[in-house]
């Protein structure tokens, strides 16, 4: 099997917090958008089946995890798992700077939810260009 | 009368369409179902959570959502809760050339064709919650973090 050396940005994509959300679709537009050839991303639930395949897969990557809220699931999860997590994004560390607005549900987000999206995205992908 | 609370685990997979249309019919389903009251748990913080949080199978009875044929839900919640009360494989809905499409997997860049086959994965998950045995959810209560309470 060949392995990839790709960094793995994953999100937690938690889905009762609108947080959640804007995690899983900031790291989405890192590897589908921004840096599609430096970075990919491995479903998190996988990640933790502990599969053969996907434990391989992890062993010794550089991975950025994108969290929701202070319980930090993915970046726990990404060290349980084997994978060296080089940088932990908290959504809620952008959030502080756009107070009083409203960034949609867990479902689906208003522009200001893509706003900090895109901000996000943008702090992913200026990481994987130092290490990538 | 008992309050019927139904548990509904998915995967929210990122690498694939199957994944995200996983996410949104359980969105849909827990905003839309009058009915029963559904409950959901990020899968990441019941599988990196304590007791509480993986209790949550043995509380509700519970149903697995899950994008492709891996089955991640379905195999951590059986894995720590020991049982899952049904399961839905989206792949096997939406066909897996669809669910294994790794080009349209953020909500943007869904279109008509995918919010039809979220509602048809929606259509699943409400008969399986349907088919439940009706005794297994009587006065149970949770205290773990539903994430989004
Ligand atoms: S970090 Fe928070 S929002 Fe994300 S999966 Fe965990 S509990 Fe849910
Ligand atoms: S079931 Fe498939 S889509 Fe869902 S997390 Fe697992 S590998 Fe990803």
């Amino acid at each position: 099997m060949q392995m990839s050396n790709k960094v793995k940005v994953i999100p937690c994509s938690g889905i009762g917090k609108v947080f959640g959300l804007v995690a899983r679709e900031a790291a989405l537009k890192t590897v589908v958008e921004l840096c599609p050839e430096k970075a990919e991303t491995v479903c998190l639930a996988y990640i933790v089946t502990g599969d053969e395949e996907v434990k391989a897969k992890m062993k010794d990557s550089g991975c950025i995890t994108v969290d929701g809220c202070p319980k930090m699931c993915a970046s726990k999860n990404v060290s349980l798992a084997g994978g060296i997590v080089v940088d932990e994004i908290k959504v809620l560390d952008t959030v502080k700077d756009h107070k009083g607005k409203k960034f949609g549900s867990p479902t689906e987000l208003s522009d200001d939810g893509y706003l900090v999206v895109e901000e996000i995205a943008a702090r992913i992908e200026t990481r994987i260009n130092e290490i990538a | 009368m008992a309050i019927l609370k139904v548990g509904i685990l998915s995967c929210s997979g990122e690498e694939c369409l199957g994944g995200t249309i996983s996410r949104l019919a359980t969105r849909k389903v827990l905003e839309e179902m009058k009915m029963v009251d559904t409950v959901t748990l990020c899968l990441p913080l019941y599988n990196a959570g304590g007791k509480e949080e993986r209790n949550f199978a043995s509380v509700f009875p519970t149903i697995s959502v899950d994008g492709c044929d891996k089955l991640c839900a379905k195999r951590s919640t059986e894995k720590y809760s020991g049982r899952i009360n049904g399961s839905i494989d989206v792949s096997k809905i939406i066909g897996n050339e669809n669910a294994l499409n790794t080009k349209i997997i953020r909500n943007n860049d869904l279109k008509e064709e995918h919010y039809r086959m979220v509602d048809e994965v929606a259509g699943e998950i409400v008969k399986a919650i349907s088919d439940l045995e009706p005794n297994s959810y009587a006065g149970k209560t949770f205290r773990g973090c539903g994430c989004g309470d």
